[in-house]
């Protein structure tokens, strides 16, 4: 039985890569810093597969086909998005585990769309790099990782509910796995932001610290009770990324929590927290 | 559903190199091969990204496209086009 055994809650700020120096110094190096400490813990827990939940930012999925959840279970590369520090590279899938999680789903409710090749954005890619190679690099073993796309950013939208069943059905499918591999699940997003819009650069450090207040406190029914019209006012339209917070949350289902980093950083135009779910 | 065409355009001048290029040549050729009426193609070739989004068109797009295909690709002038005043954006270009 493979076993999910920790996550994370950390965001894919792109523009971190594409002006790393346009906040203060001391700001940016806690910010960077807390992807290493991410990738420590995630050594710590001597994990062999990562399973990251993103979303496309409307740029895989065209509008000919846009899928409310979608598991990449065969080739993966990425990002298709370069950025400075975040070059495109073959990405290691747990295939036979992405696998079964798509027919675990389908043959209970859960009709996940599948990728039998798949090119990455940074939302996947940023985790991937800046934590779980690092991981592997600390751990002296490969790590693989397997790519979860949610409609988070492009409507219409995964619903909360889904979220969670979704990350629910995720870690039953793991432990009905026959293998003996230690996963970790992570959530790829947030905390608030507007991307392409005119409150561009806006941070709201007040819905910041109630997203994580709520995710420090598992209290994952108070995120999911949050309406898609007070996110999108409050958080922004790149906040609608909190699905991926609570699939990853209800896949995990920790027993408690470690903060690791908050920065609101308006030249990065994102509020960045990264969270630690810890399994006793 | 009009806004669903424009996302169509809008994310072929973002991410598809043959679309890129035929813009380029002729916008107007281009746009035709679309069922638009004056008033979005008008929209689209002047890049009103603040029209476009009050459609209900992704700005995502709106960003995707400007970023891609806009004379200048400047950020500052397409927060200026939004009404904005800020100097941040969240571009994947800088």
């Amino acid at each position: 039985m493979a076993t999910i055994v920790s996550g994370l809650l950390v965001p894919h700020d792109p523009v971190m890569f594409v002006a790393p120096d346009a906040p203060a110094k001391e700001i940016a190096d806690k910010a960077w810093a807390a992807f290493d400490t991410c990738a420590e813990r995630l050594a710590e827990q001597d994990v062999d597969t990562v399973i990251i939940v993103g979303n496309d930012h409307y740029m895989l999925f065209g509008t000919t086909c846009l899928p409310q959840f979608c598991i990449a279970t065969g080739d993966v590369d990425g990002p298709l998005d370069q950025l400075p520090g975040l070059k495109r590279q073959p990405v290691p899938n747990h295939e036979a585990l992405a696998t079964h999680i798509a027919a675990h789903g389908h043959a209970n409710g859960f009709d996940w769309a599948v990728a039998r090749s798949f090119s990455t954005d940074h939302s996947f890619s940023i985790p991937f790099q800046k934590i779980v190679q690092r991981a592997a690099e600390i751990r002296g073993k490969p790590i693989q990782a397997i790519p979860v796309y949610l409609a988070s950013a492009v409507d219409p939208f995964l619903t909360m509910q889904r979220a969670q069943q979704l990350g629910q059905q995720m870690a039953a499918a793991v432990e009905a796995f026959d293998g003996d591999e230690r996963v970790a699940v992570i959530g790829s997003g947030g905390i608030s932001h507007w991307v392409g819009t005119k409150e561009s650069g806006r941070v709201n450090e007040t819905f910041d610290h109630m997203v994580l207040d709520h995710c420090c406190s598992l209290n994952i029914n108070a995120i999911m009770a949050l309406s898609d019209e007070h996110i999108l006012e409050h958080g922004g339209n790149g906040a609608m990324e909190l699905r991926n917070f609570v699939c990853a949350m209800a896949a995990v289902n920790a027993d408690s929590t470690s903060l690791i980093e908050y920065q609101p950083v308006p030249e990065w135009v994102t509020g960045l927290g990264f969270i630690e779910l810890k399994k006793h | 559903m009009k806004r669903d065409v424009i996302e169509r355009v809008l994310w072929n001048l973002s991410m598809d190199r043959f679309s890129k290029m035929k813009f380029k040549e002729d916008p107007n050729k281009f746009l035709s091969r679309f069922v638009l009426d004056e008033s979005d193609v008008e929209k689209i070739l002047t890049f009103d990204v603040k029209a476009l989004q009050e459609m209900g068109v992704n700005p995502m797009l709106t960003m995707g496209y400007w970023i891609e295909m806009s004379p200048d690709r400047s950020m500052h002038t397409y927060n200026q086009k939004l009404g904005s005043t800020g100097q941040y954006s969240a571009s994947l270009k800088g």
